[in-house]
């Protein structure tokens, strides 16, 4: 399912936040619908490529006015570096448009799948399954992470 | 001057190796293809540990320390090494950046082994021998705590666990079948088996883990 919004429903998302996280554990597939792809348009306020995960802050504009934070989970900073993503073309101050995987918990939390940089490339993250496949296949890593 | 003694140390040895067994191809970085959880079977106490496990206060990766060789194994992406040596095996893992010194001595008893891990010694001690082309090594004296918040969330384990893991090496594969074995927790042996792929070239990176980056609470703060 596709579903493009330029704001998130910061009601309901402080209403998740202050009654406390009831996240299973820290596996992505426990906290994120793999089956479910969501775009957020907004600016990138802050990139952290770190362990055990990295962490993308967008601000995203609100329906009423103002801006409202939208947090993208990815990779850990040693695997994104493994499999040659590209992750230095995002840059503070971009307006770019992310795809993620939502939260099964939190309005206003997703895991990357792509982003849509300003000049039109996506870049793209093959993921660990991908790599690790290609790696089985004899290949080197990913083929491609931007387009 | 004879040569006699001589031979008879090279005989000697010859034999001990045979005995000791061969050391095979698992030297490398390895990048984990499965992981597969056997029949799982708590005693009482151990059900009830893991009924009351709660992930926000009990993971010990929130705090980045690691809760056994069997959780940093179940993490997916983070690479493992083996470097195989004249009288010890290193097996480096990239997640927490835990570098871990198994003993290869005849006769040696894991709890008489120095902490396999100096870094963290909740881990214990660890002891190891070929039996053919496969590594066994055995931990004893590892604290009591949480074993697994991944494959198996809540799975706690006593300070009387002993493991024992082989590493089974089949060309650019390589099996760790683990047993774990803990009176107090577990009805019967647990065996967790991890598929491993080697990477070409691989290398181990440093994690660097901080506590304030581990948790989700960070979508909390972050947020206020």
């Amino acid at each position: 399912m596709h579903r493009r919004f330029e704001a998130v429903a910061v009601a309901l998302g402080w209403t998740f936040l202050s009654c406390g996280l009831a996240l299973a554990h820290h596996s992505v597939a426990a906290n994120f619908d793999q089956s479910k792809t969501v775009e957020v348009v907004g600016e990138v306020k802050e990139i952290a490529i770190r362990n055990p995960h990295s962490q993308i802050t967008l601000d995203v504009a609100k329906p009423g006015g103002g801006v409202t934070e939208f947090f993208i989970e990815w990779s850990d900073k040693n695997a994104l570096l493994r499999r040659s993503v590209p992750v230095s073309l995002l840059k503070v101050g971009d307006r770019v448009t992310v795809s993620v995987m939502p939260s099964r918990r939190l309005p206003n939390l997703g895991y990357f799948r792509t982003a849509t940089l300003p000049d039109g490339t996506v870049l793209r993250d093959c993921g660990f399954a991908a790599f690790r496949e290609a790696i089985a296949d004899g290949k080197t890593g990913c083929e491609e992470n931007t387009r | 001057m004879s040569f006699a003694p001589l031979v008879g140390l090279l005989i000697a040895a010859s034999i001990l190796s045979q005995t000791a067994g061969k050391r095979a191809d698992l030297d490398g970085v390895w990048i984990l293809l499965r992981a597969q959880v056997g029949t799982l079977r708590l005693t009482a106490e151990g059900e009830k540990k893991r009924a009351a496990y709660d992930f926000q206060k009990d993971d010990p990766d929130f705090q980045c320390k690691p809760a056994s060789f069997t959780r940093v194994m179940h993490t997916p992406s983070p690479p493992i090494e083996v470097r195989q040596r004249q009288d010890h095996v290193e097996v480096n893992y990239e997640f927490m950046d835990i570098h871990r010194r198994v003993p290869i001595k005849q006769g040696l008893a894991p709890k008489d082994a120095p902490y396999a891990s100096r870094e963290y010694p909740h881990l214990g001690r660890s002891a190891g021998q070929y039996e053919g082309e496969t590594l066994v090594v055995e931990t004893v004296g590892q604290s009591a705590g949480v074993l697994d918040t991944l494959g198996v969330p809540g799975l706690y384990q006593s300070d009387q666990m002993r493991t024992v893991e082989r590493f089974i090496p089949s060309g650019d594969r390589m099996q760790i079948v683990v047993t774990h074995y803990d009176p107090v927790y577990f009805e019967q042996p647990l065996i967790v088996t991890f598929s491993y792929l080697r990477l070409p070239n691989g290398k181990i990176e440093s994690w660097g883990c901080k506590p304030e980056e581990a948790t989700f609470e960070r979508f909390i703060r972050d947020a206020k």
